[in-house]
């Protein structure tokens, strides 16, 4: 049998680093559940949210156990949580222990070494072929192109000086367009419309949205009404900064 | 542009920004797949409300599906297949008709964009849950059989 602290220590990580991922939390209270019973704890009560998580492992009648967690920070991390989806459905197969667990859970937190430039890459590629889809010419696809690359150069430094999501969505916001301006006044053949419209496709909050649905179709009414309101926030602040930018560039009167 | 080429950069964008989420990688060329199937359907039903609806139920059906066969999260399709949907060109039209001062147009734009987005929330809600019963019903057929 496991220690209890090292039970409970593989359990707040695995639903943490799900939370941290973007993923929902009826995943991450399911996950603790699934784990705990593996790990033979007869009752458990969890309760996450978009910012923190509480749980209660009750081993006896008189005996119980509480942690409570704090989540800071938010990324998207798909891959995370497959990963961590595959630990918890190993343990609650008996196919793995909780000091097992607790060590592929490490693993799986510690901070990845990030492929900037493939991301740079995969952004440009996004932004200009997003904006080909919208009925964008070849011009389009070009400029597109560097304001998906711009962007995300820009992003990266931002999120790592601590400038809140919010922010540096209508600084992303701003960027592209003026970009995407710029860009058509040099390139005469080029659309606007198209350009921008492509180029802020991957930044809008489609992950929060959706989890926002999801949680509330699961009656985690808490956790879906605060992604959403997240994800309005946030493409009402990338439209703030596109709509500043072009008001801007109206008054100067190119 | 020729429609073949606007479905084949829809597949390549869906793709690169499964990349851009950290999809795991043999999830992608699926998720990048239903996408593409799903803005051909809105395409031929002519960008409509409705059409939001209908596609986003088709992409919704199918990677719920998907994601019981490769048992893996439905989240992880989800996500990359329903972004070629995500009305951007309505957002950027909003805001330059504000801009511009032309605030009924504005508005106009706005309600459309916005109920282009509740149609593909309510599909998204509406798909999970359809498939979460049907599957579970068939299962336990299975099981019986």
């Amino acid at each position: 049998m496991d220690s209890i602290t090292t039970t409970l220590d593989a359990v707040c990580l695995a639903s943490q680093i799900i939370l941290e991922s973007g993923g929902e939390t009826y995943r991450a209270e399911e996950t603790v559940e699934r784990m705990a019973q593996g790990l033979g704890i007869p009752r458990v009560d969890v309760l996450a949210l978009p910012t923190g998580l509480m749980l209660t492992l009750t081993l006896k009648e008189d005996a119980s156990i509480s942690r409570l967690v704090r989540v800071h920070s938010r990324n998207t991390d798909l891959s995370r949580i497959d990963e961590c989806n595959n630990v918890s459905r190993m343990v609650a197969d008996g196919r793995m222990n909780a000091e097992e667990a607790l060590k592929a859970l490490t693993d799986i937190k510690r901070p990845r070494k990030e492929k900037r430039g493939a991301m740079i890459a995969a952004s440009a590629v996004t932004a200009a072929c997003f904006t080909v889809m919208l009925g964008g010419s070849w011009y389009d696809f070009a400029i597109s192109f560097f304001c998906g690359a711009l962007v995300q150069w820009v992003l990266t430094p931002l999120s790592r000086m601590r400038v809140p999501p919010l922010i540096s969505s209508m600084i992303a916001g701003a960027l592209t367009t003026l970009l995407a301006l710029v860009g058509t006044l040099v390139l005469k053949e080029a659309h606007v419309e198209p350009i921008i419209a492509g180029a802020i496709m991957p930044l809008l909050p489609g992950l929060a949205t959706t989890n926002a649905m999801r949680d509330t179709i699961r009656g985690d009414l808490v956790s879906g009404g605060a992604r959403l309101g997240e994800a309005i926030l946030s493409v009402m602040m990338l439209a703030a900064g596109i709509g500043l930018t072009l008001s801007m560039w109206g008054g100067v009167g190119l | 542009m020729s429609w073949w080429i606007q479905l084949l950069s829809c597949g390549i964008a869906a793709a690169s920004f499964s990349v851009l989420l950290k999809q795991p990688k043999n999830t992608i060329p699926v998720s990048s797949l239903i996408g593409m199937l799903g803005y051909s359907i809105f395409l031929l039903l002519h960008q409509t409300t409705l059409g939001y609806f209908l596609a986003t139920l088709a992409i919704g059906i199918l990677c719920e599906v998907s994601a019981r066969i490769m048992k893996r999260a439905a989240t992880l399709f989800v996500t990359g297949a329903i972004i070629p949907l995500v009305p951007g060109v309505g957002l950027y039209r909003t805001m330059r008709f504000a801009a511009e001062g032309r605030y009924s147009q504005a508005v106009q734009t706005g309600v459309a964009t916005l109920l282009g987005i509740c149609g593909i929330a309510m599909a998204i809600t509406i798909s999970s849950v359809l498939v979460t019963a049907l599957w579970h019903r068939g299962a336990k057929k299975r099981g019986k059989a």
